[in-house]
């Protein structure tokens, strides 16, 4: 009966008696200023029955379904559009989009020609095996180098360093995350592809052995745009992002498993290796993958340091080469020209399949995230 | 270096073959083994101070079991034993810690050998995230101490020793997370005692344990003494009374009785232990 008199007004009084637990004047003393203590005080308790909005709840169920909704939706949108945007191209290239390397996007000065009912441009020709070459390869080099190098500032930053600098360099991987990308492809530009070919490359390219694979490093090396310095300027572009989620994960590591590690007359670096690195692996693919995304749908820097070369393939790794966000972007403008909408329908059609190849990317990391923690553990599980 | 053997405890009619009392030290010192001792070791973290001019000794062959109330500096002690508290930062120390006849904070030690002869086990549970093999041979890989081919067979073993071995003989591949918390730290003393340690530190080792585990634990503790030397920290005066031959008693980072368990647990000199032992303080 006590707890009641909260909420009802008539018994107020009865229960404020002396010695009482509950009693108004206590809850006064102990909450004086909030909800609790003003009800006291008004000696006017509110009433459990009496729904003050009535509709307020409904209200706002609604609202915040419709808004988480909302991303589902966009991403519908964008999916729709984008595929009605390519169907000209999808009819007139059909399988051959996947299969060949031109590039072509026709004469614009001849009359229109058509082709299973689409109109075009005479000798308009779009083939994307080399721009998924050259996406696939400079985010694969961006991740090659900047997953170890995360990881290992990741485990310094939080194993090693004094708090303050840890604090400090932690900072300074947030502002690099916050760095443009045109930034970055004004740098490798005009600083990081000059002093690449002009100091760094010429000695990988004549010293390196020529068997296959590596020989890869080998020929000319070029003026500084191409895969190479595309691969890099994008590793730089992604290690903050990777890091610091890989500090994050570090931190989740617990002490006692670590200790336990130590105590065995582990070195630091078994340590590393047989606890720190297994106990987060599925949050290191995740935090990876994040970043290949970044990678694959990276478009000005890499516009910017690719050379902007499409139809070819790239011969080694210092060829100019171009990318599908980068061919978008660079060549949105002059396809606008194109009174067929041809060659717009093909970049649409390109966007298509670069949205393809991050679903996948992401589809092939929760694979192996699966995987992973069917041995280790999931992160934040555990002891 | 008997110095630090001495104890102002008078000699009792019944005590056991170990005597404290200064004056038996040197007849006794021929048949008795001290492997680990700390002599005036003094420990702290930056400008504060934990431990003051701790001197005890630990006798081959028996469990020494550390008793005091929460934050009087027992854990930091033991943890000192094995140099853990070297990570920690501020920390320093005075005084030594002597490890057959070795300062162990002596430059020429290196602490990663040192904790293959000290090991430790933990108040929690800490398996490492990898198969149970694994995590029974991962310190014998990490010290090269047996061929590849060889450890599985040191994991069964080590397993049997500790008893988990029938519970878990087609589980040796799977994950440690799904063991028991008794079943995990029974693990985690089969690890620690497969690279082959002389003494064996406990933080608490069944503080987080329900009884049944509890007992089976304990009951494996006794088991592997005279075979090692053990110092246990415990909250429970209990267990210290079931399994140790030898307690200190630590308070406000003094070391204020040691001896026989019997006598420091049931008959204490100092009347601070004596508040300890029968409950009034705690």
């Amino acid at each position: 009966m006590q707890a009641t008199w909260v909420f009802d007004g008539r018994s107020s009084t009865t229960v404020s008696a002396p010695g009482d637990v509950l009693a108004p004047s206590r809850i006064d003393e102990r909450d004086s200023g909030n909800g609790v203590g003003q009800f006291a005080r008004n000696d006017r308790p509110m009433s459990i029955l009496k729904k003050v909005f009535p509709k307020g709840d409904t209200l706002l169920v609604w609202f915040c379904k419709f808004l988480s909704y909302l991303p589902l939706l966009a991403l519908l949108g964008i999916v729709g559009e984008l595929f009605f945007q390519a169907l000209p191209s999808i009819k007139v290239s059909g399988f051959g989009f996947f299969t060949t390397s031109d590039w072509k996007p026709g004469s614009s000065y001849a009359n229109p020609i058509s082709t299973s009912g689409v109109m075009h441009p005479p000798g308009a020709h779009f083939g994307i095996v080399p721009l998924i070459v050259g996406t696939i390869s400079t985010s694969l080099i961006a991740i090659v180098i900047a997953v170890p190098v995360s990881i290992g500032a990741a485990i310094i930053i939080v194993e090693k360093l004094p708090a303050k600098l840890s604090g400090f360099l932690g900072l300074s991987l947030e502002v690099l995350a916050g760095v443009p990308s045109v930034v970055f492809g004004l740098w490798g530009v005009l600083v990081l592809g000059p002093f690449l070919s002009h100091h760094i490359t010429p000695f990988i390219s004549k010293h390196a052995p020529n068997v296959p694979v590596l020989n890869i490093f080998k020929g000319p090396t070029g003026a500084g745009e191409g895969l190479l310095t595309s691969g890099l300027v994008l590793s730089l572009m992604i290690i903050p992002i990777i890091a610091s989620t890989c500090r994050e994960l570090f931190r989740q590591v617990p002490v006692t498993a670590r200790e336990g590690a130590r105590a065995l007359g582990m070195t630091d670096y078994e340590v590393v290796r047989k606890v720190d690195i297994p106990w987060v692996s599925s949050g290191i693919i995740g935090a990876s993958v994040l970043g290949l995304g970044r990678a694959l749908g990276e478009t000005m820097a890499v516009a910017m340091i690719s050379g902007s070369v499409t139809g070819t393939f790239p011969a080694n790794i210092y060829s100019t080469m171009s990318t599908i966000a980068a061919t978008i972007v660079s060549q949105l403008d002059s396809a606008l020209t194109d009174s067929t909408n041809f060659f717009v329908s093909s970049l649409a059609e390109a966007g298509l399949v670069l949205l393809a190849m991050s679903l996948m990317a992401n589809l092939f990391a929760r694979f192996l995230v699966k995987r992973v923690s069917g041995t280790a553990l999931p992160v934040g599980r555990g002891v | 270096m008997t110095q630090s053997l001495a104890s102002d405890i008078t000699t009792g009619p019944n005590q056991g073959d170990f005597d404290y009392s200064q004056k038996r030290i040197d007849d006794a010192s021929s048949q008795l083994q001290v492997p680990l001792k700390t002599i005036d070791l003094s420990v702290g973290f930056s400008h504060s101070t934990i431990l003051n001019e701790i001197s005890l000794s630990f006798p081959k062959g028996t469990i020494t079991a550390l008793v005091g109330p929460t934050g009087c500096g027992k854990s930091t002690f033991l943890r000192t034993l094995n140099r853990m508290n070297d990570h920690v930062r501020g920390f320093w120390h005075k005084g030594s810690v002597v490890l057959d006849d070795v300062n162990i904070y002596d430059k020429s030690v290196d602490p990663l050998v040192l904790r293959r002869n000290v090991g430790m086990v933990f108040q929690r549970p800490n398996p490492f995230p990898m198969s149970i093999k694994d995590n029974v041979v991962s310190g014998v890989k990490a010290h090269k101490l047996a061929k590849r081919k060889d450890l599985l067979a040191i994991a069964e073993s080590q397993l049997k020793e500790v008893g988990l071995y029938d519970a878990i003989a087609d589980r040796m591949d799977d994950s440690p997370f799904r063991l028991s918390g008794g079943q995990q730290q029974l693990l985690c003393l089969a690890r620690a005692l497969a690279v082959g340690p002389e003494v064996l530190l406990l933080d608490e080792p069944t503080a987080s344990l329900d009884p049944v585990s509890t007992s089976s634990v304990e009951s494996l503790i006794s088991a592997l003494v005279p075979k090692l030397t053990i110092v246990i920290v415990t909250h429970n005066l209990a267990q210290a009374r079931r399994i140790a031959q030898h307690a200190a008693f630590f308070f406000n980072g003094e070391l204020v009785e040691h001896g026989l368990a019997a006598q420091v647990l049931e008959d204490p000199e100092h009347e601070t232990t004596a508040q300890f032992v029968t409950g009034r303080m705690g």
